[in-house]
C-alpha cells in the first residue's frame, strides 16, 4: 500500500523538479533576449542568439527530455 | 514586429512559464498539461523567431552599422558635399532609404547571403572589433558586384540610354554580366574614399 502511494509521488516531484529547472532557464533566457531587444547594438545580437537562445534551447530541450523519461 | 510587441509576448510567456515553476502540480490534470506544452514549448520558440527577425530588420539600420567605431568614417562619407561621391549622392538625394543606407549597397553582407562562411566573417568582425585588431582600413572581401546598383538602375532610362552605357553594344553586356565593373573601372570610382575626408567640404542636413 505504501509502496504503490509513493511511486506517483517520486514521479511527481521527478517532474515538477524538471519543471522548475526548465522554467527557469526559460525566463533566464527571456529576459536575455527581452535585454538584448532594448540595448541597440552588434553585441546584442550576440547575447540575443550566444546567451538567450542558448539558455532558451537548454530550457526547452529539457522540458521535453522531461516529459520523454518520466517515470511512468 | 515592432520591438514593444515582442517584449509583450515575451513578458505573457514569462508569466506562463512563471506560474508553472511556482506551482508545477497543475500539469497534472490535463489542461495543466496543455498550458504547459504551451508556455515551455510553443510560445518560447515563437517569441523567440520573433526575437530573431527583430534583431535582423533592425541590423539593417544604418545606425547599427555606424555604432562599430571602424565605421564612423563611412558613415562621415555620407555627408560629403561632392556629388562624385556615389554614396554621398545617393544618401543625400534619397536615392537610398538614409535609415537604411549601408544595407541598402550592401545586401550581401555577412548575415543577409553568403551562407556559413558569410556568417563566420559577421562573427570575426565582433572578435576584431573588442578583442582584436580590426584591419585599417577595412576592404570588402570580394569587389563591388553590380548587382547592387542594378537592383535599382536596371530599367531607368538615365541608365539604359546613357552615352558612355551604349557607346558600344558590349559595354552594356559587360556592366550587366558584371564583367565591367560600376565602381572600380575608372566610370564612378569615388566610393567611400575615406582616406581624403579631411578635405572636402561636408553638407549639413536641414533641421
Amino acid at each position: 500500500m505504501t509502496e504503490t502511494a509513493a511511486t506517483p509521488k517520486k514521479r511527481n516531484e521527478f517532474i515538477s523538479r524538471r519543471l522548475r529547472l526548465s522554467g527557469i532557464l526559460i525566463i533566464v533566457g527571456l529576459i536575455v533576449e527581452g535585454l538584448s531587444l532594448i540595448w541597440n547594438h552588434p553585441l546584442s545580437f550576440v547575447a540575443f542568439l550566444g546567451l538567450g537562445g542558448l539558455l532558451l534551447a537548454a530550457g526547452i530541450i529539457l522540458y521535453l527530455w522531461t516529459l520523454a523519461s518520466a517515470p511512468s | 514586429m515592432p520591438t514593444v510587441a515582442v517584449l509583450t509576448l515575451l513578458a505573457i510567456t514569462a508569466v506562463f512559464i512563471g506560474v508553472i515553476v511556482t506551482r508545477p502540480e497543475i500539469t497534472v490534470a490535463r489542461g495543466g498539461k496543455i498550458l504547459a506544452f504551451l508556455g515551455m514549448f510553443i510560445l518560447p520558440v515563437f517569441v523567440g523567431m520573433l526575437g530573431f527577425e527583430n534583431h535582423y530588420e533592425r541590423s539593417k539600420q544604418t545606425s547599427f552599422c555606424l555604432s562599430c567605431h571602424i565605421m564612423n568614417d563611412y558613415g562621415k562619407s555620407l555627408y560629403v558635399d561632392n556629388p562624385s561621391y556615389i554614396p554621398a549622392a545617393h544618401f543625400q538625394n534619397n536615392r537610398v532609404p538614409r535609415d537604411e543606407a549601408c544595407y541598402t549597397c550592401h545586401t550581401d553582407y555577412t548575415l543577409y547571403t553568403g551562407g556559413i562562411k558569410a556568417k563566420l566573417r559577421g562573427l570575426h568582425h565582433i572578435y576584431a572589433q573588442y578583442l582584436g585588431k580590426p584591419e585599417h582600413p577595412i576592404k570588402l572581401y570580394t569587389p563591388f558586384n553590380n548587382r547592387e546598383c542594378l537592383h535599382c538602375h536596371l530599367g531607368s532610362r538615365r541608365f539604359e540610354e546613357g552615352v558612355v552605357h551604349t557607346a558600344d553594344p558590349q559595354t552594356m553586356a559587360d556592366i550587366k554580366s558584371n564583367k565591367l565593373s560600376c565602381t572600380s573601372s575608372g566610370c564612378h570610382d569615388t566610393v567611400h574614399n575615406v582616406s581624403q575626408l579631411d578635405h572636402v567640404k561636408y553638407w549639413k542636413p536641414q533641421p
